[in-house]
């Protein structure tokens, strides 16, 4: 593994192409720099969630080459990439029949530390997202709310404390009043720990909230890369679309 | 003398003839299970061979017990003793059940939960152990369960090739013509399938937790 | 995952109290045929005083192979065997005419084999038996088979039908003895054979030597002197760890060797079958009368 360069994920020149026919990602080129929170924004099927498979090889490439910390993922063990990558994902995440302590717990665990080191991390992880540990830990997941869940997932996946950092659309299913909150406490959170983080939404405001760079994913390309002034400012055509719906939903809260 | 009072007068030998029972039950279920779940396992991982695994289990369950007992009989060194036989025989029907729904509990684990696990960075065995079998644990249970009351039933037959238990009461009675006989023998048996249908049916429910 | 642990730990507890050696009881084991009920009883009933441990009668197990597993896996602690049968069917052996000889085999190779201990004849031989009327017998002086050749081509003879197909059975016997029937044999259920000799439609049957009716009917029993058929003596069989822990278990078997005679076993089978007695009682007071 090289040295500590500025980015820490590229792809280049990546396709992917699902039974031969359809192409969920053509000739993709990114390049992710080390501890930004990097926004995939894009309608349903544009590919982001592709994307994002591609990074911790859930998904391989067709074409083309996903490098992670310089090291093309095709060259990594996969186990150890994706255990030094935390993965967020939408509703599905938690094991339905571990409480919370189990479900955080699980990779540590499979890492081999040592039992108190675990329940430590466990705690503090908890604390983090906001969950004090004594009430909720021993908790399953359907005994908690959808926001309690999200935050359990996220705690889940910050464990073993990864410098990386996946999240699928992680508040997607929660009510816009709990996603605000959510939102609002990652941005903090994202403040105290560095880590590279890419996330997927298709909500703009989402987008601009979370994100230092937006990249704009459409029919497989990226479109763009942006940082949230140039995402505002006056540009691309197709920025203009996703910004209009963002001054019709903002504009319409001022009323 | 009614029923009642011939079991109050019998009961050290129908608790004798009823842990005999148990423990022929108890060593093929152990079997089954042993080899059954990983069996399941596999077949989910290897999808070719599961038709003639299944199919082979298919045929060995058509075979009638009795016969299947006197099949064995001749091969050497199962048939030496009943209870090996017996043992093989019982463990040889509880498997079907066993392997079948092991192998749809497990294929049936949402493959959402399953790419999350591995997108965490488990590998197979954690997912395995971790993800597939908990979430599939209700079903296989079920399988058990079938298991379970299958083996109680064909283990009163073993009696009829020497292997002891409740069956021994069963065609004692038969010989002697006596009801109450057969009865001591057909009851306990009865009730014995019926509790072990209930109490694992009981902890299906209990692992089955709402989502 | 707790649930499997609990699941396996209560089987695992079961096993271990199902495997407990249980020399707490005697165990004695009958096939399902009233010659056995009798001899099983008899020996639960001499047993109890002796060995002051209760007996446990697992009486009526169907067979010879079923008895065999039952004392190898120790449900039962003995059980009455013919040697004849433990040397063909059990220790499937080529059968071989002298007694001693057939005696020696079995306790050797059961001890061999099985681990198994075979004691001393109770007196009797179940094998098969040529009777017929007892004036008929008197009449001809015949008291032997070897003198029924002369005889043969005036009489008719009845017989079960495994007899005639048996290897060791009519063919066999007809060659040894040079037996020459007035027509081939007459074919009948086991249980008529006796009537059918009684109402005059056969001359001669073979039956089991400790049959109830040949007592009761005053029939004769022609000797076996070229030693055709072959032994069938009354043996006990017991698990040596009976015999150690149960302490008088020997005396038993002591009290009974050679004291039971042929003609003892048919009069009890006649009580039982003819007379519908109850076994306990026929056993009972055959016990007084012998002093046992």
């Amino acid at each position: 593994m090289n040295g500590q360069s500025d980015i820490a994920i590229e792809f280049a020149h990546v396709d992917y192409v699902v039974d031969d026919k359809r192409s969920l990602l053509a000739d993709l080129n990114l390049s992710i720099h080390r501890g930004e929170v990097l926004i995939l924004l894009g309608r349903s099927g544009s590919g982001k969630t592709t994307t994002l498979k591609l990074i911790n090889r859930l998904l391989d490439p067709t074409r083309g080459e996903v490098r992670v910390e310089n090291v093309s993922t095709q060259q990594w063990d996969a186990i150890r990439l994706r255990r030094s990558i935390g993965y967020a994902v939408q509703e599905v995440g938690l094991f339905p029949h571990y409480t919370v302590e189990e479900n955080v717990a699980l990779i540590p665990k499979a890492e081999r530390w040592g039992k108190q080191r675990v329940a430590d991390r466990v705690e503090e992880t908890l604390a983090l997202v906001g969950m004090p540990h004594g009430e909720f830990a021993k908790r399953y997941p359907h005994q908690l709310s959808g926001g309690q869940r999200q935050r359990v997932g996220l705690a889940r996946a910050l464990a073993a404390d990864p410098p990386i950092l996946l999240m699928d659309e992680p508040f997607g299913a929660l009510d816009p009043l709990t996603r605000a909150e959510l939102q609002r406490e990652f941005s903090l959170l994202r403040k105290r720990l560095v880590k590279t983080v890419v996330f997927v939404t298709h909500d703009v405001s989402e987008a601009l909230l979370l994100g230092d760079r937006i990249a704009l994913m459409e029919d497989g390309k990226c479109a763009g890369v942006f940082s949230r002034e140039e995402f505002l400012g006056p540009s691309d055509q197709r920025v203009r679309a996703y910004l209009d719906i963002y001054r019709l939903n903002s504009r319409s809260l001022e009323h | 003398m009614n029923f009642l009072e011939f079991v109050s007068k019998h009961r050290a030998e129908i608790l004798t003839l009823s842990l005999e029972h148990l423990t022929l039950v108890a060593w093929s279920m152990g079997i089954a299970m042993l080899i059954g779940i990983p069996l399941g396992v596999y077949l989910t991982r290897h999808p070719k061979v599961r038709g003639i695994v299944l199919g082979t289990n298919n045929v060995v369950q058509t075979i009638p017990s009795l016969a299947l007992f006197g099949l064995l009989l001749p091969v050497a060194w199962l048939g030496a003793r009943a209870d090996r036989l017996t043992v093989t025989a019982l463990a040889l029907y509880a498997l079907l059940p066993i392997v079948r729904n092991t192998y749809t509990g497990v294929s049936g684990v949402d493959p959402a939960v399953l790419e999350v696990a591995k997108g965490m960075g488990l590998t197979q065995r954690e997912m395995l152990w971790h993800v597939e079998l908990p979430l599939a644990a209700p079903v296989i249970l079920g399988g058990v369960r079938v298991a379970a009351v299958i083996t109680i039933g064909v283990a009163t037959i073993a009696a009829a090739i020497g292997a002891g238990g409740l069956g021994e009461f069963i065609f004692r009675g038969l010989a002697m013509v006596d009801n109450n006989v057969i009865l001591a023998g057909a009851i306990p048996a009865a009730l014995m399938a019926l509790i072990a249908d209930g109490a694992i049916g009981i902890v299906q429910r209990m692992i089955q937790r709402p989502r | 995952m707790m649930n499997r642990r609990r699941f396996l730990g209560s089987v695992g507890l079961l096993l271990t109290a199902a495997c407990s050696r249980r020399e707490s009881r005697v165990s004695v084991g009958t096939k399902n045929f009233t010659e056995q009920l009798v001899l099983g009883e008899l020996l639960a009933q001499i047993t109890e005083p002796r060995v002051h441990l209760p007996v446990e009668r697992r009486f009526y197990l169907a067979g010879s192979y079923i008895c065999h597993q039952a004392i190898l896996a120790g449900r039962i602690d003995t059980y009455i065997e013919y040697t004849g049968t433990a040397l063909a069917a059990i220790l499937k052996e080529p059968v071989r005419s002298d007694p001693s000889e057939v005696f020696e085999i079995v306790r050797r190779e059961y001890e061999r084999r099985f681990q198994l201990v075979v004691l001393p004849s109770l007196g009797f031989n179940n094998s098969f038996a040529l009777a017929m009327r007892g004036e008929d017998a008197h009449e001809k002086g015949l008291t032997k088979l070897s003198q029924l050749a002369a005889h043969a081509p005036t009489m008719r003879i009845g017989v079960g039908y495994e007899f005639l197909e048996r290897e060791d059975g009519f063919q066999g016997l007809a060659r040894i003895y040079g037996l020459q029937f007035a027509a081939s044999p007459t074919v009948m259920d086991l249980g008529l054979i006796y009537r059918a000799l009684q109402a005059k439609q056969v001359d001669i049957v073979v039956g089991s030597n400790t049959d109830g009716l040949i007592a009761a009917l005053g029939l004769v029993v022609l000797e076996d002197d070229r030693h055709y058929f072959p032994p069938y003596d009354a043996v006990p069989i017991v698990r040596p760890e009976a015999l150690r822990e149960a302490a008088g278990m020997q005396a038993v078997f002591d009290a009974l060797a050679g004291r039971i005679s042929t003609n003892d076993v048919r009069r009890m089978n006649y009580a039982v079958d003819g007379e519908k007695r109850d076994v306990v009682d026929v056993v009972r007071s055959f016990r007084e009368s012998k002093g046992l």
